[in-house]
């Protein structure tokens, strides 16, 4: 939308009514993100592109279960069910029945650093989801059987997720252990008890610390077209006050001082280990370098642990590493399951062995072009629609404040050297200051498969 | 000659492709079940009479991405690349159709890791149901058998057999090649030419699969294993078969009873007792007829109560049908919802590519959202005649302790239980 369309549209609102436009950032070589802010201060991110019919609305709220509290943990994931509940105008049930009666897939999830609710609709069904949007919003309306009901459903998640998953319940312990102080060390799903705890009182004041427009963005990307999306969005959300916000009164995680390790029994039939070490936030400037090391280590068949445990050893089924995308720095886990038995301690002797190659010698070129080339298959491959264009350009501005930021952390990752990688290996490989969660079988016998 | 589909878009600069069979795991020799896919495993390490280690490291240089799938009744070769590097790619997929390898020591590497695999899927709950499910639903028939095989049948599993499995698959006459997104017709066309004139003449070989029949009365089959706070449960009977006159219909029916969020199985389970993180009905389609089947997995304590909800939900539905305004609701969300069934290359080619490996008549997605408008009332109804409340499956994961003897007393008109230790064969 150009400077003068802009002024013809803030002129035809209503007084003390106002659209700013803040900029507009690339995404890609293609395409580009406008961002705009309300009165109220939602802000609005808008990303045209005509080629479906079809539109990604996203709204993401700054708020995850970084901000919850001990004894409250699993209230933003709660929360998060409970806003597909009653509101003001709408009796329970009616916002999903209308969203699926127009098309719409819908959806949500909260992590550590938020709360994204992605709608996508036929195109000609856009403004029914920016009413229902504002609505829930501004008019959800909580009460206790529907609260008890959905603690109910969270449990139930749990269970199927943590309790009854064995990879669940290694995770859960390991951040659990790895972190002390600050609140990345309990689960967004939140511990059983404190699931079980939750008031309606407890859901009615989250809501109202958190569910602000001043709190969210919504990502608008598809066969829309910026001035008849921002008049609608003007006219359904100029009604919702800004709020004074909560203090954040966390503290950083301290220095670890010692490894740390945790040993588990499940029911499984074969040891596992996972290893954490302490990593970067997401908008680190080292963070780009250990997303390339984490590739060489894990990603696909060639790459290092695969290539060790698997293939040549033979002794594990599956091996994996994931590097934390949060805002406060977080984790960089490896994780292995061992084949019929074989130790947990021979996964880590050979899962050590690696990790200290990658401290004494440097990754050569060509290792580290494939890396780069596979995470640029990785970020294409999750633009093909505009579900997934609007989830990453919600994603970097919510965590980092810059939509394209998926983009020009591409070129970073192009630009890392094997001096980098170097680098960070010794920054953040510390055996010293790892934790370490170990599975061992709770069953005797062999295993007929 | 090798069959292609095409559908460009080049706003991205990805290229997809499928090299799909129109065969898959059901015709694997008795006493051989998962030689099909062990094949399409070895042809992704070996081909191009490489390494496994080479072969990677050269798909991941060109950014690409190259797997197989395996399912009973199709199998193929797929593969992503940045369009940069598509000559590249597409030298490799050469490679590893036209060139395989087939490795012995490779092979036995394969073979062990396939081995631990059978293992390790074994602390998925989820997939004990869906296996123990298909076994117990289609007990005597090709759909029964294990397309991973078991650790005796690969075991049993030798080199010169895969050597004649391939033989028997790759001919033009079972090939079709589907590629999406920046590519044209004539790059598509030219590699199909290449690979068809590379490969033998053959026969196209047919799907032998006969139809599956409904074991007559409700049996329970228990997967027992312990410590588990929650079941898994598949409730179920045969379903619906592409060709049926009623297959539209029923597949309305069936969204309005499981398929969203706002289904009666969701509402009733998860909605207004909170008894399940999910609650869904489908009704999966392929050559033959499968099944319909609800799926939840409340904790142990809920179980019984569950199922018993379920059952009578099921029955409900079966001889009440659906209302008008059910109707009218759902085909607004089943026509309106079809826009996302063909936002990309991708997914539009790969509807294509369901027509000609499942034979789906003619019509079947792009005259879908006419069919889905046409559909009355009476329809949809009659449709739920298919289903049969009094012969169903029911299948349990969990510990039997506490819950066994409470479902084997509590499911009305039983006929039969077994337990089945959640590491058997």
């Amino acid at each position: 939308m150009d400077r003068d369309a802009l002024a013809a549209l803030n002129a035809s609102l209503q007084a003390g009514q106002r659209i700013t436009h803040l900029g507009a950032a690339a995404f890609g070589p293609k395409l580009s993100v406008e961002r705009y802010r309300l009165s109220n201060g939602l802000d609005v991110l808008v990303c045209e592109d005509h080629s479906a019919p079809v539109v990604a609305y996203h709204t993401w709220f700054r708020v995850g279960s970084r901000h919850e509290t001990k004894g409250k943990t699993g209230l933003a994931h709660l929360f998060e069910h409970l806003m597909f509940n009653e509101t003001e105008n709408l009796p329970k049930g009616e916002f999903d029945r209308r969203l699926e009666e127009a098309g719409a897939d819908t959806n949500a999830s909260t992590w550590l650093d938020w709360t994204h609710y992605n709608i996508a609709v036929p195109s000609d069904q856009l403004s029914l989801v920016i009413q229902l949007e504002a609505e829930r919003m501004g008019s959800l309306v909580l009460k206790e059987p529907q609260v008890e009901s959905e603690k109910e459903v969270v449990a139930n998640e749990r269970r199927y997720r943590v309790d009854d998953d064995v990879e669940g319940a290694v995770n859960e312990v390991l951040w659990a252990t790895a972190f002390t102080k600050h609140p990345y060390h309990h689960p967004t799903i939140g511990w059983m008890a404190d699931i079980e705890g939750f008031t309606t009182d407890d859901c009615r004041s989250f809501y109202e610390a958190y569910y602000a427009p001043n709190n969210a963005c919504v990502v608008v990307v598809g066969d829309v077209k910026a001035a008849d999306l921002l008049r609608e969005m003007v006219n359904a959300y100029s009604g919702l006050a800004p709020f004074d916000l909560p203090l954040e009164d966390s503290w950083p995680e301290p220095p670890q001082d010692g490894e740390r390790r945790v040993e588990l029994t499940q029911p499984t039939s074969t040891e596992k280990v996972a290893v954490a070490y302490h990593a970067p936030a997401l908008g680190d400037f080292d963070h780009p370098a250990l997303a390339v090391l984490n590739e060489v280590l894990s990603g696909g068949r060639a790459s290092r642990l695969y290539n060790r445990l698997i293939t040549e050893l033979e002794l594990a089924t599956e091996v994996r590493t994931f590097l934390g995308p949060f805002r406060d720095p977080g984790l960089l886990e490896v994780y292995a399951s061992g084949r019929e038995n074989i130790r947990a301690e021979q996964l880590l002797e050979e899962i050590d062995a690696e990790l200290e190659k990658l401290l004494r010698e440097p990754v050569a070129q060509p290792e580290l072009e494939r890396a780069c080339a596979r995470i640029e298959l990785g970020l294409l491959g999750g633009l093909e629609n505009v579900e997934g264009r609007a989830s990453t350009i919600g994603f970097y501005e919510t965590v980092l404040g810059r939509p394209g930021a998926a983009f020009e952390r591409l070129e970073a990752m192009q630009r890392v050297t094997p001096s980098d990688l170097l680098r960070v290996a010794r920054r953040y490989l510390k055996n010293d200051q790892r934790t370490m969660v170990i599975v061992r079988p709770n069953r005797d016998g062999q295993v007929a498969a | 000659m090798i069959e292609v589909l095409v559908e460009r878009d080049a706003a991205l600069p990805l290229v997809h492709c499928s090299l799909a069979l129109r065969i898959g795991s059901v015709t694997d020799p008795p006493g051989k079940e998962g030689l099909t896919r062990l094949l399409f495993r070895l042809m992704r390490r070996t081909g191009g009479l490489s390494t496994a280690r080479i072969l990677d490291e050269r798909i991941d240089r060109l950014g690409a991405a190259i797997w197989v799938d395996v399912g009973q009744s199709t199998s193929g070769v797929h593969g992503t690349t940045i369009s940069r590097n598509l000559d590249g790619f597409l030298d490799v997929l050469s490679d590893i159709i036209l060139r395989p390898g087939l490795d012995v020591s490779e092979f036995e590497r394969l073979k062990r890791e396939a081995q631990s695999e059978l293992i390790d899927v074994l602390d998925s709950d989820r997939s004990l149901a869906r296996r123990w499910f298909a076994r117990r639903l289609f007990a005597g028939h090709p759909y029964s058998r294990p397309t991973g095989g078991t650790k005796g049948t690969l075991a049993a599993i030798q080199i010169e057999d895969l050597q004649e499995r391939y033989k028997q698959l790759f001919c033009p006459e079972n090939l079709v090649l589907a590629m999406a997104g920046d590519v044209d017709e004539g790059r598509a066309q030219a590699f199909a030419d290449k690979l068809g004139s590379a490969l033998p003449r053959g026969n196209a070989t047919s799907d032998p699969t006969p139809e599956p029949h409904q074991r007559p009365g409700r049996h329970l089959a228990f997967v027992d294993k312990p410590e588990r706070t929650q079941t898994q449960i598949l409730i179920g009977c045969l379903g619906s078969h592409p060709h049926d006159p009623d297959h539209i219909p029923l597949h309305i029916a069936n969204t309005v009873f499981g398929g969203t969020f706002t289904s009666r199985l969701t509402q009733e389970v998860r909605g207004k007792r909170g008894w399940s993180y999910g609650a869904y009905a489908s009704l999966p389609v392929d050559r033959r007829r499968r099944s319909f089947s609800m799926w939840t997995f409340p904790k142990a304590d809920d179980a019984l109560a569950c199922v018993q909800l379920e059952l009578q939900l099921f029955e409900d539905w079966v001889r009440g049908g659906i209302t008008q305004d059910e109707l009218d609701w759902v085909k607004a969300y089943l026509i309106r919802s079809h826009a996302f069934a063909i936002d990309s290359a991708a997914k539009r080619v790969g509807q294509l590519l369901d027509m000609e490996l499942y034979g789906l008549p003619e019509g079947y997605h792009t005259e879908y959202v006419s069919r889905v408008g046409d559909v009355s009332l009476e329809q949809a109804n009659r449709s739920l005649r298919r289903l049969t409340p009094k012969d169903l499956l029911i299948t349990v994961v969990g510990s039997q302790e506490p819950i066994l003897e409470g479902l084997k007393a509590g499911i009305p008109h039983l006929e039969s239980s077994e337990i089945i230790p959640f590491d058997a064969n």
